[in-house]
């Protein structure tokens, strides 16, 4: 028990603190989420039209192959194949600039649900105003509106900008 | 009255309700040229491929957004104040009428000179002859002067009413046994018509019925100093 107690002590000293935060130990939590644990602490590799030259290449733990590929990118660039340079430069970056750029199909999805719920709403409009909606006042009738507007002429309702000030009282129409 | 589906103002029917409407517009513009600016910021933002990846500080623009909101501020604030004294002038009036809100009509008195009283309710819309206004007719029309000062006392008998005259830009609400004056002066009309009909609003004070109380002033062409 003691030499426990002096093992964890001495991992606390040493090396507890290098190890719980190393990628690996972070990793191998069971975090149950889906984000990726990141540690912004060291350098990362990121994907940015602002940023031409990340601080770290994409792919840094490499192959043999690729061991040699780097080897050989030492010596004079001419001797590189066409595939050998483009092997070379997805080693370095994830995604070229014109990847970058391309974007995605996401805005037709989203008009899609935009028109749709609008159409939905409009439906539920429709429907509330065929079967909820009660009739409309007697006062709305074409007999009567057409009795309402000849007094509100007679009236001078806004005469200067408004209702009035289209109705023309030599020629008895509208201007 | 408002026609149907009117958006802004009522035609002005008084000095006052003048001034509102120019002070509207200048407020209105205000907005929007604030409202303008805002949106060509934002679409400028969106749309720019350009990324500025190492702004530190900006105190110059800060200190011009700071100042320039002020500035603007005050430029309301000065006609809008000065339209607020203009309403509470008292111009020494010609008549006073009392109007009191019950629930739900209004009662007017005009007590100058004879002692006159008399209730108004709102003309039910089944009621209606062909052609009048619906929710806005009345049995019994305040009848007052134009192009004269007028005293409105406007209290309330039980709840809380409201007076108001929207061509004349005038509102008064206020409790029960607590009157406040109000002044009316009405221009004269645009025409050789002497009998002009302005609709006042009970206007809503959280009570369903409040609407049913409309009270309908006339204001009659003065032609005889006593008769009218």
């Amino acid at each position: 028990m003691l030499s426990t107690r002096a093992l964890v002590r001495g991992l606390q000293a040493g090396l507890w603190r290098r190890v719980s935060t190393s990628t690996g130990a972070l990793a191998a939590h069971a975090h149950a989420s889906a984000v990726d644990v990141i540690d912004c602490s060291v350098p990362q590799y990121n994907n940015r039209l602002d940023t031409p030259l990340p601080d770290i290449p994409f792919i840094t733990n490499l192959t043999p192959e690729q061991k040699t590929l780097k080897e050989k990118e030492k010596d004079a660039w001419t001797n590189l194949t066409k595939e050998e340079k483009l092997a070379l430069y997805r080693l370095s970056f994830e995604l070229s600039y014109a990847e970058m750029k391309k974007g995605s199909d996401e805005w037709k999805t989203v008009l899609a649900g935009i028109f749709f719920f609008l159409g939905f709403t409009g439906v539920l409009v429709w429907w509330q105003r065929i079967y909820v909606y009660g009739d409309v006042p007697h006062t709305l009738s074409p007999e009567w509106v057409e009795k309402q507007t000849q007094r509100m002429i007679d009236m001078r309702v806004n005469p200067v900008h408004g209702f009035s000030h289209k109705w023309d009282y030599e020629k008895k129409q509208w201007k | 009255m408002a026609h149907p589906s009117q958006l802004g103002f009522q035609d002005a029917a008084s000095p006052v309700m003048e001034e509102l409407l120019h002070f509207h517009d200048h407020a209105l513009m205000i907005v929007f040229l604030i409202s303008t600016l805002v949106l060509y910021i934002i679409v400028a933002m969106v749309s720019t491929k350009l990324t500025n990846k190492y702004i530190l500080d900006s105190q110059e623009i800060e200190i011009v957004w700071t100042i320039l909101p002020a500035v603007i501020l005050i430029l309301i604030a000065l006609p809008s104040l000065r339209i607020l004294y203009l309403m509470d002038e008292i111009n020494d009036p010609h008549l006073t009428v009392k109007a009191m809100g019950h629930q739900w009509y209004w009662s007017y008195e005009y007590t100058d000179y004879e002692d006159l009283g008399f209730d108004s309710y709102m003309i039910p819309t089944q009621d209606l002859t062909p052609g009048q206004f619906r929710l806005l007719e009345t049995d019994h029309r305040m009848v007052v002067p134009m192009e004269s000062p007028i005293r409105v006392l406007v209290s309330a008998e039980d709840v809380l009413h409201s007076w108001a005259v929207p061509a004349l830009g005038v509102k008064n609400s206020r409790r029960p046994r607590t009157p406040k004056p109000n002044s009316l002066y009405c221009l004269p009309p645009w025409s050789i018509l002497w009998t002009v009909l302005w609709n006042l609003w009970c206007q809503p004070q959280f009570y369903t019925n409040c609407s049913s109380s409309r009270p309908t002033s006339t204001f009659r062409k003065l032609i005889l100093p006593h008769a009218w």
